[in-house]
């Protein structure tokens, strides 16, 4: 195999696992506030395109409003989903949480259905042109958007978390709930606030996808699965870790592909996570964790 | 720590374990909801209307074939509207129950099962997909009704049961069509690309069957799965290849993935798909990489093409004017299937008289001959129930965006 097809390969595995790390940033950060698994997060990937699909044929506006407004919408959908089905359960027990999530999820994608019926909606590319080309292999621009948008977004919200104060309250509760409280934090708000976060960064992905695979109502769990094996592959711990899960995940797969079959990419790639948390249970940048009673 | 800890206690494996079994579940959507159809509304005027003859439709409204069904479900409302406007079935009003199988072969037969037992129906029409139509089979021959499928799959009526029939053009029909095409084109080699899923698996096992025999060498063998986000690697292999054409099987959106990743990776050979891929969503989806993609697939697409002075062409234009005013866009070929499987079987119950059994029904709809269909013109025998021909297929080219004939 030459150089320019092996570089083609990791453009490609390098795209999807972008796409991966941006699923998983949301995972993380509701886990980091309240220690649960979002299953809903693969929905939010499918209504950042599809709300975004809407704004753009709905009004007429260019795309890049279109595309705010549907990751705008998409985070009022996750603060309303927190605000309705997640805070009402007071004693935050992980396992009822999860559930609710798992139904939520249902939700959300039944509720796509029939608001935007069942057939793929598409938009166009960010910068329509040829593709460029890179030691002989091809790499098309939405795939630079998308490189551009996981980049942004990992600056973005590490900026968040260790210049603001917003930013360090939410970490100051995924430490310690009732010693952020202590110190006049207010923990619920910030499992709202991550909520949002993670809706607008699913459906960042979801908008930076929708140009090259189209979108539908049925689209969110196989992003959650993929999303989730990355963020549990990187460890569930900081935003760098998701990313690198992710970049990790997409590489194995189109690795995969060149040296083994495509038949059996995503088998590979899970029976490698599976070693890895053999090795490291904790994830690759996960702590260990030691329960202290 | 506190809850947070409690994921670490349980030990991640667990968890992760536990996770991908529940996005395994939530991969199936929720089913066996239908909603119940309203009773018919003809009931007061109990005297005229005798019983309603009662037709099952169990079609993909939801998962990863509702595209195929909400058309299928959309022809099969109107025109039965139709039929019952006109005097029903010898003064018989046609019911249709419909089931959802959210493209699941299980809920498929439980569907089925509840057709049979609770509604009695005489027959049975669907399923949209190859997967769930042969799940059904089991309950078919338990009660012995006859079946009429909607899915494109070889192995419906290849995999013979007399009880089983077919409208869409199976890939037995269109795969040789296309390979004399390919010929034609003075193309030896093939990289061939397919989805996992029924259709495609489908597809792949007729290519890998009858490519060598007619010529053809497939110098690379790639599948995706469905909900795939890129096929960039499955082309790079290709491209690596002296593949002189791609080959695609693949009934799904990810189709539009592939067009639009060749023309990424700056490949110029042709792109040659399938009947799956008559759906103006790949236009739209795959965009100025559509362009060129050439394909198999019925009349319907372009009426023109049955011959403007053929029955065909009068039914086809009639069907294609009540559909686009009723629901504001032009039928695909896949509410053609509906239509054709439908009036497989109402024309049989009006050649049958009074009282008849589903196994009358069974023997009536095999002698089908010459129907005029949107799907082509339909002739069954006791060993042919797909019933369609080459002839009834054409070679389409998306040229700006619409469909053209292919020279």
């Amino acid at each position: 195999m030459g150089t320019a097809e092996l570089l083609q390969f990791a453009i490609a595995g390098l795209k999807n696992g972008s796409i991966y790390a941006l699923v998983a940033l949301g995972f993380t950060i509701v886990y980091a506030s309240t220690g649960v698994i979002n299953f809903a997060q693969g929905e939010f990937v499918m209504l950042g395109g599809m709300l975004s699909w809407w704004s753009y044929s709905m009004f007429d506006v260019p795309l890049v409003v279109a595309g705010l407004m549907g990751v705008a919408l998409t985070a009022v959908v996750g603060i309303v989903f927190e605000l309705v089905a997640i805070r009402p359960r007071k004693d935050g027990n992980p396992l009822a949480l999860i559930i609710i999530t798992v139904g939520g999820s249902l939700l959300l994608s039944s509720l796509a259905r029939h608001a935007f019926g069942p057939l793929e909606k598409s938009l166009p590319a960010f910068t329509p042109g040829p593709s460029f080309r890179v030691l002989g292999a091809a790499i098309d621009r939405q795939t630079l958007w998308i490189f551009a948008l996981t980049a942004i977004a990992v600056v973005l919200l590490s900026l968040l978390y260790t210049r603001t104060r917003v930013g360090k309250a939410m970490r100051a509760c995924s430490i310690d709930r009732s010693a952020a409280r202590l110190v006049g934090v207010d923990p619920r708000s910030m499992v709202t606030l991550s909520f949002a976060l993670a809706a607008a960064l699913g459906a960042l992905a979801g908008l930076a996808t929708t140009p090259l695979t189209q979108t539908a109502f049925n689209i969110g769990p196989s992003f959650g699965i993929k999303g989730f094996a990355a963020a549990i592959l990187g460890g569930l711990g900081n935003p760098f870790a998701a990313v690198i899960g992710g970049l990790t995940l997409g590489l194995l797969e189109s690795m995969s592909i060149a040296f083994i079959s495509s038949t059996f990419k995503d088998a590979i790639s899970l029976l490698v996570l599976l070693l890895v948390l053999f090795v490291r249970p904790q994830g690759m940048f996960g702590r260990a964790v030691r329960e202290k009673v | 720590m506190g809850k947070a800890s409690w994921i670490m206690r349980e030990g991640r494996l667990r968890l992760l374990l536990s996770v991908v079994l529940i996005f395994g579940l939530l991969m199936v959507p929720l089913s066996g909801c239908t909603t119940p159809e309203p009773e018919d509304e003809a009931e007061e005027t109990v005297e005229e209307v005798k019983d309603p003859y009662v037709i099952g439709a169990v079609l993909s409204l939801t998962g990863s074939f509702a595209g195929l069904g909400e058309p299928e479900k959309n022809t099969i409302e109107m025109e039965v509207e139709r039929i019952n406007e006109a005097g029903g079935v010898n003064g018989h009003p046609i019911e249709v129950i419909y089931e959802d199988d959210a493209t699941d072969p299980e809920t498929a037969v439980a569907a089925t099962a509840r057709l049979i037992d609770k509604d009695n129906v005489l027959a049975i029409i669907g399923s949209s997909g190859t997967g769930a139509t042969m799940g059904m089979r089991g309950e078919i021959n338990r009660a012995g009704i006859p079946q009429v499928s909607l899915a494109g799959g070889t192995v419906i009526t290849a995999d013979f049961d007399p009880l089983v029939f077919q409208t869409p053009w199976s890939n037995a029909l269109v795969i040789p069509y296309t390979i004399d095409y390919i010929k034609a084109q003075e193309i030896t080699k093939i990289g061939l690309v397919t989805d996992t899923g029924g259709f495609g698996a489908d597809g792949l096992a007729v290519w890998k069957d009858l490519a060598p025999g007619a010529g053809i060498e497939i110098v690379e063998e790639q599948t995706f799965n469905p909900g795939d986000t890129d096929m960039s690697g499955q082309l790079t292999r290709i491209r690596a290849t002296d593949a002189q054409a791609v080959v695609m099987w693949s009934a799904g959106r990810e189709a539009a993935t592939v067009a639009q990743n060749m023309a990424d990776l700056g490949m110029e050979i042709p792109l040659i798909g399938s009947h799956g891929n008559a759906r103006v969503e790949f236009i739209q989806g795959a965009g100025e990489a559509a362009e060129g993609f050439r394909f198999a697939a019925g009349k319907v697409l372009i009426p023109e093409t049955y011959g403007t002075d053929t029955e065909s062409y009068q039914v086809a234009v009639d069907f294609i004017e009540r559909y686009t005013e009723r629901y504001g866009k032009a039928p695909d070929t896949f509410a053609g299937h509906a239509y054709d499987g439908l009036y497989l079987v109402v024309e049989a119950m009006k050649r049958l008289d009074e009282g008849f059994t589903s196994a009358d029904l069974r023997d009536e709809i095999e002698k089908t001959s010459g129907f005029v269909g949107i799907g082509g013109v339909f002739t069954f025998s006791e060993t042919n129930h797909n019933g369609l021909t080459a002839d009834d297929l054409v070679f389409y080219e998306v040229k700006d965006g619409a469909w053209i004939l292919a020279e």
